[in-house]
């Protein structure tokens, strides 16, 4: 059983939970953060996936 | 080029990041009267959810931004722009500077709107506009917590703010009666079956929801605040959320056009030539405020661009979704924005 990460958009602080997942982005719970393509983007800021840290 | 920003929020941040990687010569100041570093304002309502709030919702220590070369003069207040000597008057540690500029960016963002009734009362609601707002907040709260005790709020307001703080605080444990004036929630952003869905996510969440409210008076009576309508009610704690006004004080004194906003072209150009405006402050030809955080910076990053040479066209408003942060809740429409 894999160990569901969340990570931090570092320019609003959306927070992307693997659990979740992102629905209204098309992103199926569970989706973990390396299986997500990397032109998507924050949903809430438009910053790109690179913004993103691992919430420790 | 001396280029000097106002406000240390999505706007200014994404701004001086973005003009820093594209004009490597200028010099970038950015002024803010905010000492905790750059912070996400949309979690402000997660504040009694989420763990370790006042830490995780700091996105950007000010120490991080002047290693890449941007000064920043925070805890400051700015007290008026002397647009003559393209200058700002700035209050610091009990000394007055004036601190020089060739492009003046205004991103001073909005504070909580109160309502005219209301204001004789201040002194018995909270707000929640800011992290120094969310931090006294949470001591207040801790007070009850210390002694096993739930504190009951009235939240006045059923925007998009007052619902979001009314799920947090109840899904946090806490006792929350909403009083909304008009007859659904929400309804400038949702259409009326999305209210009601919120509504009733709110009720599940064990939010008592009160509408058409017109509340009249706060009172304050043995440590309790009242909250007057037809009835008189009284809660631990009381919080107005009746949506934001933008600071156009400064812009205003320095004889700027303002109107609900401070009034820009397309090119997000105040009515002087040398002074922009961006995010919540800014008003558009059409009378538009953007409010929310994708718009916002891509606004910052357009007059980046174009103050850097490499955007000449106008800035337009690009397509974005927002979402209430209610805990359970999703529209089933789009928001109106």
């Amino acid at each position: 059983m894999h160990h569901h990460k969340q990570y931090q958009c570092s320019v609003c602080g959306h927070i992307y939970d693997e659990a979740e997942g992102d629905p209204d982005t098309g992103i199926a719970p569970g989706t973990l953060w390396e299986d997500i393509p990397d032109d998507w983007r924050c949903p809430e800021c438009g910053a790109e996936k690179s913004a993103y840290n691992l919430l420790a | 080029m001396q280029i000097v920003i106002i406000g240390s929020g999505v706007a200014g941040v994404s701004f001086a990041e973005k003009y820093r990687l594209l004009s490597p010569n200028d010099e970038i100041t950015l002024v803010t009267r905010e000492r905790d570093g750059y912070y996400s304002r949309p979690l402000l309502s997660r504040g009694f959810t989420m763990a370790d709030i006042e830490h995780t919702i700091i996105l950007k220590p000010f120490d991080k931004l002047r290693d890449s070369n941007i000064n920043v003069l925070c805890g400051v207040d700015v007290t008026a722009i002397n647009r003559t000597d393209k200058s700002i008057a700035i209050h610091a540690d009990g000394q007055d500077i004036a601190l020089h500029y060739d492009k003046l960016i205004l991103a001073q963002g909005s504070s909580a709107f109160i309502p005219p009734p209301f204001r004789p009362y201040e002194k018995l609601f909270f707000c929640l506009n800011s992290l120094v707002d969310l931090k006294t907040l949470r001591q207040f709260r801790q007070g009850f917590l210390n002694q096993n005790q739930r504190p009951s709020w009235a939240i006045v307001g059923g925007g998009l703010i007052g619902c979001e703080v009314a799920s947090d605080l109840a899904v946090a444990g806490d006792n929350v009666t909403l009083f909304h004036a008009t007859d659904r929630l929400m309804e400038r952003q949702l259409v009326s079956e999305d209210s009601d869905l919120l509504q009733k996510v709110l009720q599940d969440s064990g939010v008592k929801v009160l509408l058409n409210q017109a509340v009249t008076e706060f009172i304050k009576e043995d440590g309790k605040v009242c909250v007057k309508t037809d009835a008189k009610s009284e809660f631990d704690g009381l919080l107005v959320a009746c949506g934001f006004k933008p600071r156009t004080g400064l812009a205003e004194s320095a004889g700027l056009e303002t109107g609900r906003g401070i009034k820009v072209n397309q090119q997000l150009q105040t009515s002087d030539e040398s002074i922009y405006a961006l995010g919540d402050v800014a008003e558009l030809p059409d009378g538009k405020l953007y409010a929310f955080i994708l718009p916002i910076r891509n606004q910052a990053l357009w007059l980046a661009e174009f103050l850097a040479g490499q955007k000449q066209d106008d800035w337009k408003p690009p397509a974005f979704n927002p979402k209430a942060k209610v805990h359970g809740f999703e529209a089933a429409h789009p928001y109106n924005v």
